[in-house]
């Protein structure tokens, strides 16, 4: 338990100093704009009680938006995910690898289901991110391109950075 | 009482999520421009030497580049030096004793965080309160072309609102001619913003120059804000509707002049008077 804790809080201050100094550094394009971690939120342990789930969206949120400057938004992104999260597994995978609990990971909901579930988060995050960024919906092709574009990436940090958490955890225990 | 247990039970995540969301909206929704630039002076302070030292590398390949710009820059200036010390011997014997007075004063920084993928994009300048920045100076380009403006300062660092920010307002004119409108960022071309409200029978063509009308307190007349690149005419307001290129690379900022207007206290104590004068 105590382990598990400290790891997640480890992957929590990585994906923060990736998110801050990396992802929101490049600056490449608008339409390319990577929240990656959402990832932390994704990756929490799918027994985890939904309150405990709820709470740290909450923190994760704030702590981005401090780092970011940018009041609210990261945090009115994060917490539909956090609250939505045990809904969105058990839309996307099957009903025993949901039950089976555990840290979620290709390895326990398959491939497919994993991707799924995966895709399915970053794109409510990313989509309700950017149209409160734009805060209007004139411009709403260009805001579903900008989810397209960075949750493309998004979704693709999320499935490495889980295959190295899973392969980190599995060598811990 | 147990139903009602069972009730709160089931229904207090759902309540939970609501009322957090609705903070974090109303947090977000009444959040303004300089909120947001607080905010990154704060985070500033705690990490803006690491984004000194990130900038530092990037800034190490485009050394040949800038060192080119700023000998032709130098050389620009050399020019124009020369030309003022001549006039300056006339009028040293036109006005003995006059002191010379001048309403703008300039400094230099180093831009150490840009954003340009957001919609809300900030600057962080490497000078703050202790080199003498204070909030409203003016930021550019080494060559002359708008940046943005300083909108919070802490000890060490400032924070400038870039002109690709959709909160960002300043008017433009047509350069060499008074019709001004007002220009804007729309969110999503880091290379274009748009001038609207600007007079149809204004003799505006593709490929003229946008500069500032000195109108607000933050620039000085005439920096260049950047290019006619479409037009059309609004028929409803009967006035263009213009797509400028902006004449500042935002994406490929390293050295900024700062611009402090002397007069701005007295211009805008002078105003809230006037505008006190005429409050019923």
């Amino acid at each position: 338990m105590m382990r598990q804790i400290i790891e997640y809080a480890l992957l929590f201050l990585v994906l923060v100093l990736l998110q801050v100094f990396l992802f929101s550094n490049l600056e490449l394009s608008v339409y390319l704009n990577p929240l990656v971690y959402i990832a932390f939120i994704i990756l929490l342990p799918i027994e985890a009680a939904p309150v405990v789930v709820l709470g740290l969206g909450l923190l994760t949120g704030m702590v981005m938006d401090v780092a970011m400057g940018a009041a609210g938004l990261n945090t009115l992104a994060t917490l539909p995910v956090a609250f939505l999260r045990g809904p969105l597994l058990r839309l996307t995978c099957s009903k025993d690898s949901v039950s089976d609990g555990g840290v979620p990971s290709v390895h326990r909901l398959g491939v497919l289901g994993f991707v799924r579930y995966v895709v399915a988060a970053v794109v409510l995050h990313s989509l309700v991110y950017f149209t409160m960024e734009c805060a209007t919906f004139d411009y709403f092709h260009l805001t579903l391109l900008r989810t397209l574009v960075s949750g493309v990436v998004t979704v693709a940090v999320i499935y490495f950075t889980s295959k190295i958490f899973n392969s980190q955890v599995a060598r811990v225990l | 009482m147990l139903k009602l247990v069972e009730f709160i039970k089931k229904v207090y995540l759902p309540l939970l999520f609501v009322v957090l969301e609705i903070v974090a909206i109303h947090y977000y929704a009444h959040s303004n421009s300089y909120a947001e630039a607080r905010l990154l002076a704060t985070s500033n302070s705690l990490v803006g030497g690491v984004y000194g030292s990130i900038s530092g590398v990037g800034e190490y390949f485009g050394l040949r580049k800038r060192n080119r710009v700023l000998l032709e820059e130098m050389a620009e200036l050399q020019n124009e030096l020369t030309r003022y010390r001549e006039t300056a011997v006339y009028d040293e014997l036109d006005s003995l004793g006059a002191e010379i007075e001048t309403q703008y004063s300039y400094m230099t920084a180093r831009v150490v965080r840009n954003t340009v993928s957001r919609q809300h994009n900030f600057l962080t300048l490497n000078k703050g309160l202790r080199d003498g920045v204070v909030t409203d100076m003016a930021v550019i380009t080494p060559d002359g072309a708008m940046v943005g403006y300083v909108v919070s300062c802490s000890e060490r660092y400032a924070v400038a609102i870039s002109i690709l920010n959709t909160a960002f307002n300043a008017s433009g004119k047509l350069a060499g001619d008074g019709h001004s409108g007002s220009i804007y960022w729309e969110g999503f071309d880091s290379h274009r913003v748009k001038m609207h409200e600007l007079s149809k029978y204004a003799p505006v063509e593709v490929g003229d120059t946008i500069v500032s009308t000195g109108y607000s307190h933050f620039f000085p007349e005439d920096i260049t804000i950047g290019y006619v690149e479409r037009m059309e005419v609004d028929e409803p307001t009967s006035s263009f509707k213009l797509e400028l290129r902006l004449a500042a690379d935002m994406t490929r900022l390293h050295d900024v002049l700062l611009i402090k207007n002397i007069d701005i206290y007295e211009l805008n104590a002078l105003e809230a008077e006037a505008d006190s004068l005429f409050r019923y």
